[in-house]
């Protein structure tokens, strides 16, 4: 059932609606982004959760919509951007379907609504194909402004559900502290995985929303924006290869992975996030970047490399001689690799500065790569999923058993008084080496590998936040201590001045 | 060359393969973690890593990989040795993924000898 008032009318703006729905494919499109701008006025603790639950939908018809508008722009990698954008979107909703924070309950409504809307617009559009010589009047209009349109409402319902989820993260530490105050049944208090549910929530909605935010910033100029977007990049291997990779990870993290595809995955992440400080150095070097951002950003980068290969090296421990990769995930990971030795290294090793410069065009392969760094977030939180959720994991039982009893110890240090003496292997088990389902300590230490993850990466995206002026709100968000009193205050997103969208107004 | 229809002979040389690439690649990850963040070892680590993963998804199943570890601790030489053993994996009409695996093992071989790799 979906939760929020009907029809709120304070901006009287949006196009009036009859029993028999007349608007047009525009005005649909108008009314959308008005409710997206809508969220962050209505941006309550109550409906960040129904807003969440909404998301996956919402993404859904808008990449429906996005399909069969017109001659879809080519983005500067060659990849459908909205791919990425739902690729992110089901993996938050597969991660709610599954039981996490919020999980089930009421749907939002003005987030339904501009699912029905835009679901509506492509009804109207299907007909004509987009590939149709003759479109529909409606999406005649230059293709840039429809998908940027769409693209913009994504934009602005992230922003939104983010302050929500600010707004509830404020709300229910207020209410954890004043609970202890006053000596409240623990039961009627807020606890303190929720709060940290709700903040790793912000963290994957910033990063939707600066992927969108991407899109948008790189479109070419419009009679209505000339000055708010850079020309658009050349299409690069690299940038092509990154994108493609993200949507693959996704969808093989999605399908019951092998633990070698999770070992795979974390390698990838660890060989783009070193070859995103090489060129991110070199381009200090070469004056595109302050050398005080390059000194806070390395470390942080180095911090997010070594976790990701401490990741790796764990889900390795759960491979067995038997294990296959997924082969799409093979062929993503191969270009990958491929296009980073061929931009980034010599015969040596890395190349050296002059070489990159040479070969890229470092500003925008360090724009890239950044953006693929905040794209690797919500990767890590798929990880962190699926050691979480993973029914089928199993591992052999030597080193498992080891691993197991090493992280049972922490954790007893810790106050776990659950695995106080509790052995988790059999000898037979042991003596034949027998692949066995993953104990529970083990889980929990994948489970905070991920999180290690997690935490250095938002790290690294926020030190980054400089090297481009437009994200460093989103970025500054990102940080921990930013979790707490986000507030709709500090937004700036405008209302359109046309309806000819492009860039992004805030 | 289909998984389905490969002959034991075969199958054993490319398990052989699948055992000399994830052993290589494992040693090179040990460099990679000595050599600690950054180490542009972990193109070749990976590389290998996907030469691996290649060759056992030619093999169907049934085929166990398990046997005994390759000798030898320089993974140059190992990457050598799944060469030579590729190059006798020689089945009429073989397809176009064990050409692509032998391409891309021969560069291997040539970055393991590089600085990258040794």
């Amino acid at each position: 059932m979906p939760c929020r008032r009907r029809w709120p009318t304070w901006l009287r703006m949006r196009t009036p609606v009859s029993a028999a729905d007349h608007r047009t494919v525009g005005e649909l499109l108008a009314d959308s982004d008005a409710l997206a701008r809508e969220t962050l006025l209505d941006a309550t603790p109550d409906h960040a959760p129904a807003m969440v639950r909404s998301w996956n939908q919402l993404v859904g018809s808008a990449a429906e919509l996005w399909a069969v508008l017109p001659s879809a722009p080519d983005s500067p990698s060659g990849l459908d951007p909205m791919e990425r954008l739902r690729a992110v979107g089901e993996a938050i909703g597969r991660s709610v379907t599954a039981g996490h924070w919020p999980g089930q309950g009421p749907t939002d409504e003005h987030l339904t609504q501009i699912a029905d809307n835009l679901t509506r617009a492509r009804h109207l559009v299907e007909p004509h194909g987009r590939h149709s010589q003759q479109a529909a009047p409606e999406t005649q209009r230059d293709s840039h402004d429809l998908h940027g349109q769409l693209m913009h409402t994504l934009y602005v319902a992230a922003h939104g559900t983010a302050v929500a989820l600010g707004a509830r993260v404020t709300d229910l530490q207020h209410r954890l502290v004043t609970g202890e105050r006053r000596r409240q049944p623990l039961a009627e208090r807020p606890t303190a995985l929720e709060i940290t549910a709700a903040q790793d929530m912000i963290a994957r909605f910033d990063g939707f929303e600066r992927l969108a935010g991407a899109y948008l910033f790189g479109l070419p100029s419009t009679s209505a924006n000339p000055d708010q977007v850079r020309q658009a990049a050349p299409a690069t291997r690299l940038e092509t290869a990154l994108a493609a990779w993200e949507v693959q990870a996704h969808r093989t993290l999605a399908n019951y992975p092998d633990p070698a595809d999770l070992v795979r995955v974390a390698r990838v992440q660890a060989l783009i996030t070193s070859t995103t400080s090489i060129l991110t150095e070199a381009a200090a070097r070469r004056g595109h970047i302050d050398l005080e951002v390059i000194q806070r950003l390395a470390p942080a980068l180095e911090a997010s490399q070594t976790a990701w290969s401490r990741t790796a090296k764990r889900w390795g421990e759960l491979t067995s001689p038997a294990s296959r990769t997924d082969p799409a995930l093979v062929g993503a990971a191969s270009e990958v690799r491929a296009a980073i030795a061929a931009a980034a290294t010599n015969q040596t090793g890395w190349a050296t500065v002059k070489e990159l410069a040479t070969r890229l065009h470092l500003p925008d392969a360090v724009k890239t790569l950044h953006l693929s760094v905040v794209a690797s977030i919500d990767i890590a939180y798929v990880v962190r999923d699926t050691a979480a959720d993973h029914s089928g994991l199993t591992a052999p039982a030597r080193i498992i058993g080891m691993r197991a009893q090493g992280e049972a110890e922490i954790a007893i240090e810790q106050g776990e008084t659950r695995y106080e003496g509790v052995t988790w292997t059999t000898r037979g088990q042991i003596a034949a080496n027998q692949l066995i389902p993953l104990p529970e300590p083990a889980r929990r230490g994948l489970i905070n590998l991920a999180d290690d993850v997690i935490t250095t990466t938002n790290q690294a995206v926020a030190a980054a936040a400089q090297l481009h002026p437009s994200h460093v709100k989103a970025a500054n968000r990102s940080a921990p201590e930013a979790h707490r009193g986000r507030s709709v205050e500090g937004l700036q997103i405008g209302r359109p001045h046309d309806p000819r969208l492009g860039g992004p107004r805030r | 060359m289909s998984r389905q229809h490969m002959d034991a002979d075969t199958a054993e040389t490319l398990a052989g393969v699948v055992r000399l690439l994830r052993r290589a690649a494992e040693l090179v990850w040990a460099a990679v973690d000595a050599d600690g963040a950054g180490s542009p070892r972990q193109v070749l680590g990976w590389g290998i890593d996907l030469a691996a993963d290649l060759a056992r998804n030619l093999l169907p199943d049934a085929i166990l990989v398990d046997g005994p570890m390759p000798v030898g601790n320089e993974p140059a030489g190992l990457l050598r040795s799944a060469e030579q053993l590729l190059r006798r994996v020689t089945t009429p009409g073989a397809g176009t993924r064990l050409h692509a695996l032998q391409a891309q093992v021969a560069d291997l071989v040539k970055d393991a000898n590089t600085g990258v790799g040794g």
